[in-house]
Formats: structure tokens, sequence, C-alpha cells
């Protein structure tokens, strides 16, 4: 066996290494890991310094001023996102979240009802390696507590009339109104939020392998 | 024993007197073995394959845009490598086609293969070469226009990747050319 | 997964033009070690004298291609990051015939005119004007072009999605392909040799 390995040329013994190599490929898996290793320190800290989340307020802006760099993606089930959902969002339920959907360079936004299944989806991703990952700071329920429904207070200063008319010219926006402090049910309780409206624009679900709207500068990758 | 230089044709034409001749090729196998390498580094260094005909897409994109502005910008093809903040020559392909130049300048100097001269079968003249150069040239940016690549671009990129439209291309390209290589052999034969 | 580094933000758009030269270099290196700078090594392919081209491609091809897998196989290579172009099958179907007929027209690829112009080919700089100027003509004829150009889209597509076949037994076929068409390829180079050198014997004892 030995000597007639020796008697091969070098191409040859090139090209027997190449179907070695070849052979063993067969078995190759290359598909997103299901792995995560956490660099623990470094993730409390990104979070610690608030570099995780982005506030529904902040999110209102980027939707009116027509930003389109960032993916907001929406972690509830499908039902739960025709019901209504933050306009330009995608569905991606939780489960499927790091199938590999979601590009590791791109802005991505996650939400769900409240805010602790989207902080376990960020901890999945940001140990992926995904560096521009965020959450919708306590999800749809800030969302309409801040944006769809604020609250103002029932006797305002000039200053927080002023703040007041701009909430209510967003809530508007987004198919929402406001509400006055203490004109609920007695007790001074805040009367419950009103019916969440239809969405506008149903935003396609999000297919697999898919990559969202380029943001304006997309450098060609091509030939 | 196959021997380790390649056989046939192994080496350029030799040179004048008193030049040290021209190295002869080296075995294809690991020139393409070579290649390949700096393909890997491309995928893994930037995420991108090699390429080069859209460096000319650049250069040719930003001529138009120097001598005819206003057509250049209507023009979707030409206006597509218009489109950014960013000069059209500073473009990923454009600097690694002069690096194309400058590392086949290297390797040619150190083989002693560097020769001004026109590269021509027997049966042709020069002046009919250059013609067919210019023509098969001309050809060729159709071809890799519609493909969205050439060889570098496509067939070897893609080819690796596994890219489906890159193997039917690079089929194509062979089919293509033996296909005419008879009708012009007195070109080179 | 820790590449393609600048994928993930590891340096910026100006170190990755210095990158592209840097890569360029070592492609045109080994394009011109390889001889093709030489129209003539190029086409010898096409008349089956000489199959370097196909031997350079695919070594390299198989090399880059189980250097991919085998990096995206351990966790390094982040496959999903790397550009796939998107395969319009009619478009590029047609251009491959258009660019391989040419190819043997011309002589050069637009990579190996490169090559070949900077080693000194006047006929390698006059296909660099014939391919600019070829441009030229097809952005003037968008409109016609237009339709072609977009024709048989299907996104990006691999081999292994497209046949319904794992991505490990692709590659392998690909090697036994390749490694079949080495040897293959010898066989052919040497049977076409002693062809010629028959054909030659035979002019030589009818000349004389």
């Amino acid at each position: 066996m030995r000597r007639w390995i020796a008697r091969l040329s070098n191409n040859q013994k090139l090209g027997g290494v190449a179907l070695l190599l070849g052979a063993v490929a067969t078995l190759a898996r290359v598909g997103p890991r299901r792995l995560v290793t956490v660099d623990a320190k470094e993730l409390l800290t990104r979070i610690e310094r608030e570099e995780d989340h982005v506030r529904p307020a902040e999110l209102a802006t980027w939707i009116i001023e027509g930003r389109a760099d960032y993916r907001l993606i929406d972690i509830r089930d499908p039902a739960a996102f025709a019901a209504y959902h933050i306009p330009g969002a995608e569905c991606l339920p939780l489960s499927q979240v790091a199938d590999g959907a979601l590009g590791r360079d791109e802005r991505i936004i996650l939400y769900g009802d409240g805010g602790i299944h989207a902080a376990h989806a960020w901890m999945v991703l940001a140990g992926m390696g995904y560096t521009k990952v965020y959450t919708l700071r306590e999800g749809l329920d800030a969302w309409k507590e801040d944006v769809l429904f604020p609250t103002l207070p029932a006797n305002p200063t000039a200053e927080e009339r002023a703040h007041g008319e701009r909430a209510a010219q967003i809530a508007r926006h987004f198919g929402g109104a406001v509400r006055v402090a203490g004109a609920g049910p007695a007790s001074g309780e805040v009367a419950p939020p009103p019916a969440l409206p239809a969405p506008a624009v149903v935003a396609p679900t999000l297919p697999v392998g898919a990559t969202a709207t380029s943001p304006v500068k997309k450098k060609r990758e091509g030939c | 024993m196959e021997p380790l230089v390649s056989d046939v044709p192994s080496a350029p034409p030799a040179e004048a007197e008193g030049h040290p001749g021209p190295q002869p090729y080296a075995n294809p196998y690991l020139a393409g073995i070579g290649l390949g390498l700096v393909l890997l580094a491309a995928f893994v260094l930037v995420g991108r394959g090699l390429g080069a005909s859209g460096a000319f897409n650049s250069t040719v994109a930003w001529m138009s845009s120097k001598v005819a502005p206003d057509y250049a910008r209507s023009n979707e093809f030409l206006a597509s490598y218009l489109t950014g903040e960013d000069h059209p020559l500073k473009a990923w392909l454009v600097f690694e086609v002069l690096g194309v130049a400058a590392g086949a300048l290297l390797s040619g100097l150190l083989a002693h293969r560097i020769s001004v001269s026109v590269e021509r079968g027997p049966r042709i003249s020069v002046a009919g070469r250059l013609a067919l150069a210019f023509l098969g040239g001309a050809m060729m940016a159709f071809g890799a226009a519609f493909a969205r690549g050439c060889t570098s671009g496509q067939a070897l990129t893609g080819g690796s990747l596994l890219n489906l439209g890159s193997w039917i291309f690079m089929l194509a390209v062979f089919a293509g050319a033996y296909a005419v290589a008879w009708v012009v052999r007195r070109e080179w034969r | 997964m820790s590449a393609p580094f600048y994928k993930l933000g590891y340096f910026g758009d100006e170190v990755s033009l210095i990158i592209a030269f840097v890569l360029g270099v070592g492609f045109g290196f080994f394009l011109e070690r390889a001889g093709f700078g030489s129209a003539k090594k190029l086409v010898a392919q096409f008349y089956l004298r000489d199959l370097a081209v196909f031997k350079v491609m695919f070594s390299a091809i198989v090399t880059a291609m189980l250097g991919v897998t085998y990096l995206a196989w351990i966790g390094y290579l982040d496959l999903s990051l790397v550009y796939l172009v998107p395969t319009f099958w009619t478009a590029q179907l047609v251009g491959g015939l258009i660019l391989g007929a040419g190819f043997v027209i011309g002589g050069y690829c637009p990579g190996t005119s490169i090559a070949s112009t900077a080693t000194g080919r006047v006929d390698g700089l006059v296909y660099v004007a014939g391919f600019a100027v070829g441009t030229l003509g097809y952005a003037l004829a968008w409109p016609l072009v237009e339709g072609l150009y977009t024709a048989g889209a299907i996104g990006p597509t691999t081999l292994p999605a497209a046949l319904g076949v794992g991505r490990g037994l692709i590659v392998f076929g690909v090697v036994v392909i390749a490694v079949a068409g080495f040897a293959g390829a010898t066989w052919i180079e040497r049977a076409m040799a002693a062809r010629d050198a028959a054909a030659a014997g035979r002019l030589a004892k009818g000349g004389s």
C-alpha cells in the first residue's frame, strides 16, 4: 500500500487528498448553530448601560420619519400579530428567532406583549454575536401606554400642554388617542385603554431566507 | 511519473539573446490551489468573492458621468453605479482589479515573462488579431452583463459557493467557446 | 462565528478596499503564474491541446469550496453572511454562451485581460478597450436588453437547494467530477499531442 502511494505522482497525491476531504465533507452541516456561548460580563454591561433597548417614543419617531435602516420583529404568534402589530413589523415567532432569518449585520428591534420574552430573545441573539439587536422596552404594553394612548394630566402646564399636543399627534398617527387622567371612573383610576386600532397595513409574514428592504446606502456586492 | 511542471505547452516563446529566458508556467493545480486560497480569504475577510467585470462597469459609468452626466443619470444601467455618496471608482472591484494588474506584473517580472507583444497564431496578422481581440472583448461585455459576472466572479466565486446560476453559466461558457472554436481556428493555429 | 470579519464589523470600508487590492494582487499573481496572461495558453483549452483553464478553475473551485464547507462546519464562517449572487438562469445561460464565444474570439476574459495587459500584451490592452466599449454599448442598449437581463429570476439559489440533496454530498460530487476531469484532461492532452506529432511527422515525410 505504502509503495503504491509512493509511486503516485504529486498531482495524483493532491487529487487523492481532495477526494478524501470531499468524502469527509459529506458529513458537514453548515446551518446556523444551536449552541450559544454567552459572554456574561459583556452582555450584562450592555444591559446596564441601556444599550439593549429602545423606548416606544423613539420607535414612534423613527416610524414617522420613515427610517428604513432597521427591522422591527414581532415575536408573538401569528394570530396576535394579525390582530394588531406595530406598523412595519414582521412576524417571527419567538421559537424561530434563531433559525437564521435575521442577518447578523442588521439592526433589529424585538418586541412582544411585555418585555420578558423579547429580552430572552435578545439574550440569545446577543450571545450569537448580533451587535445591533435591541428590544422595545416593555413591549406592546409600553407602546400602548406611551404612544397609542398616552395619558395627559388633567390640568396641564404650558409645557405639559405642548408635550401633550405632540403626543396627541403621534397617537393619532398610529390610530390611537390621548386619555386625560381623572376622566375615568371614581377613585382616580384611569379608564381601561380603548380597543386597539385594526392594523392599517398588514405587513407580510417573514418568509424564511428573505432579506429585508435594503437601507438607503446599499453596497454593490456582485462581480 | 508525471513531471511537476505542466507539459503542454509549458513555456512561452523564448526571449531575445542576452535576456534570461521566460520561466515555464507553474503547475496548474498548484496555481489553482493558490487562487482558491485567495478566494477563500476573500470569503473569510470580506464576505464576498472576487470579480472583474464589475470594475469595468464602474469605470465606464464614471467616464460617462464626466462626459455626459445627464444621460448617465438617466440610464438605468449606468445610474446604478453612480448612486450613493461615494465616488464610483471607490468600489471594491476597482481596487481589486488594480491589485490584479499589480500581482500579474509581479509574477511576470519574477518569471521574466514581461514582453510587449501580440499573442496570436501563425496564420493571422497583428491587425487581424487586434480586431478580434476588440470584438471578443465587446462580446464578452454583453455576456458578463447578462450573467452578472465573468469567469472570476461567477464561475470561480459562485462555483465554489455552489450557486446554481453560476454553474449554469460556467457550463454555458465552455459550451459557447467549444462551439465557436473551430470557426476561429485560423486566429490561433 | 467569527467570519466574515467585515460583515461582523471588525473593520470598516476603507480597510476593506485595501484588502480588495491585496486580494487582487494574489489573484493576478496566480493567474500569471498559470500563464493566463497569454491568450494562446488560455485558448488552447478550447482546442483540447492544453486544458490548464479547466485544471486551474476547478482546482480553485474545489479548494475554496472545501475551505468554505469546513470553516462553516466548525462554526467559524457564517455562510449566510457571504454574498450569493441571485440566479437569473435564462440571462446567465445566454450570457454564458455569449461569453464563451467571445472568449475564444477575444482570447481573454476580463480578469486575465488585466493580467495580460500588465505583462505587456498589446492584444490584452485592445481587449480591455473592447470590453469597455462593449459595456458602454450594453448600457446604451439597455431598453432592449433589460428584458433578457431579468429573465429566469429565481433568487439566490444553491445547488443543494435546487437539487434537494445535502450540501456535503454535492461538495463530494464536485470533487469527484473535478478529479475525474483532471484525469480525463491529462489523457486528452496526451492523445492530442500524439495526434499532432503524427500529423507533423506525416507532413515532414510528405514535404521532403
